[in-house]
């Protein structure tokens, strides 16, 4: 049973279809990336999935529970899934040891000393445990991801989602974040990432979603995606590279 | 003699400091209250919020005060001085206060609470957590502008018979004739009631400093 099936989703906004009859399946253990041309609803697909848009309709199964259902407990949902965004995100008032602490004290309950060892544990793995007393203002762009992952692995979560975790970092910085994100991807940690950067896809994914006009232009290896030089959709959106 | 006037005008500056600190306390809890009440309530208590600040800060602090003291006993409430003080200048203040604190709330990175909210934080801890911590943050400056002018409307307490420093210094000059040099000192014994506050806010502002918080 795959951790994530997506099936036949849907989202409106009165006459305009954002996604349309979006279907797929995440396996755990598996990272998938989601492109596509600006526009064609993949951050609107990602939010959709952790119910921070509510699809209009379709079914979303996340550990084999249905929680597009009425009553679903979405604040358990969302502690099982974490959430990177394309601006850190980090807040401001806190210092990284807190950012990371912070969901695990007052969410998960856990005492202070305990939620700082796994924060420590989180931010040494993204090498950013020097500087657990830095406040998000005196980090670089790739610091602030790197604390933005770190915060959100520290949930223990059931699989992460990307959502343009580059686009805002120079080319240094990307470089820096995609040799943590690909170790991730090699420690098979379960990756949902919506991105338009063709290396990072290269470093982290398993198979692409091609997503063109809120529909599912193809899944495939990226490899073969590459290869289809003669569809102009897809031969647009990679520009001849490959 | 001028020891006499000296602490005659000290008792008033007594009296002023209460009046800053009882309406900015209301005036500050108003404003809280009326943040929140936005932020958590639905659009029609929104509404009814923004319509009360609308009409709080259009009426002149001394009508509203004169509703309050001489208005009310008329339909049976008698109100303390000190009170009436807090529910005039305090309430208004309070509505400037709770349009300082909308704009520091606005100032808040809206990524910061998607984030926060992703990660199953409710909207009163979102709230509590996230937002309240800024928002004091950003709101220091506009905080110590309402203070002051807490303090600068005090001399209005006189007229419902408080005997603020200003009430003292039409008496003294009453009876002594020295008009000059007793407004002037009451002048400066204002100024360094404002000092004080000031000096009061920038300790606590200091407490909770951030480096580049604000610069973003």
């Amino acid at each position: 049973m795959a951790l994530l099936e997506v099936n036949n989703l849907v989202k409106s906004y009165g006459d305009r279809t954002v996604l349309d009859g979006i279907s797929f399946a995440l396996e755990e253990g598996e990272a998938k990336v989601i492109m596509g041309p600006s526009g064609c609803g993949k951050s609107t697909l990602l939010r959709c999935l952790n119910l921070l848009i509510e699809p209009t309709s379709g079914a979303i199964l996340f550990d084999g529970e249905d929680v597009t259902r009425p009553g679903v407990d979405v604040r358990a949902l969302r502690s099982r899934i974490g959430f990177v965004f394309q601006n850190f995100a980090l807040y401001r008032h806190l210092s990284v040891l807190e950012n990371v602490t912070l969901a695990l004290r007052r969410l998960k309950k856990i005492p202070k000393r305990e939620a700082e060892e796994r924060a420590l544990h989180e931010l040494d793995r993204m090498e950013m445990a020097d500087k657990r007393d830095a406040y998000p203002a005196a980090l670089s762009g790739g610091q602030s991801q790197r604390a933005a992952i770190a915060r959100a692995l520290a949930m223990d979560p059931k699989v992460l989602f990307f959502d343009e975790p580059t686009s805002a970092l120079d080319p240094i910085m990307v470089r820096e974040v995609v040799t943590l994100i690909n170790r991730l991807y090699l420690d098979n940690v379960t990756i949902l990432c919506v991105t338009h950067d063709l290396c990072l896809a290269r470093y982290i994914s398993d198979r692409v979603v091609f997503l063109d006009h809120g529909r599912i232009y193809a899944e495939d290896l990226i490899e073969n995606l590459l290869d289809r030089d003669a569809d102009p959709v897809i031969d647009e959106f990679f520009g001849g590279e490959g | 003699m001028f020891v006499e006037i000296l602490l005659t005008l000290l008792k008033g500056a007594g009296y002023t400091l209460l009046i800053t600190l009882s309406c900015g306390s209301t005036a500050l809890v108003v404003g809280l209250g009326i943040a929140i009440a936005r932020e958590l309530g639905g659009a029609w208590i929104s509404s009814v919020l923004s319509a009360l600040v609308y009409v709080l800060r259009g009426v002149p602090m001394l009508v509203l005060l004169f509703v309050v003291f001489f208005g009310l006993p008329g339909i049976g409430f008698d109100v303390p001085p000190m009170l009436a003080m807090m529910l005039s200048l305090g309430l208004i203040s309070g509505a400037y206060l709770s349009e300082v604190f909308r704009g520091a709330l606005a100032a808040i990175n809206p990524n910061e609470v998607l984030a926060a909210k992703s990660m199953g934080f409710t909207r009163f801890e979102i709230l509590r957590l996230i937002k309240i911590p800024q928002m004091m943050r950003f709101s220091v400056p506009g905080i110590v502008n309402e203070l002051t002018t807490v303090l600068k409307y005090s001399p209005f307490a006189y007229t419902v018979g408080i005997p603020e420093i200003t009430k003292q210094a039409m008496a003294l000059v009453a009876t002594t004739l020295r008009g000059l040099e007793i407004y002037a000192a009451i002048g400066l014994i204002y100024f360094a009631i404002y000092r004080l506050l000031l000096a009061a806010v920038r300790i606590i502002e200091k407490r909770y400093s951030i480096t580049g918080f604000a610069q973003e």
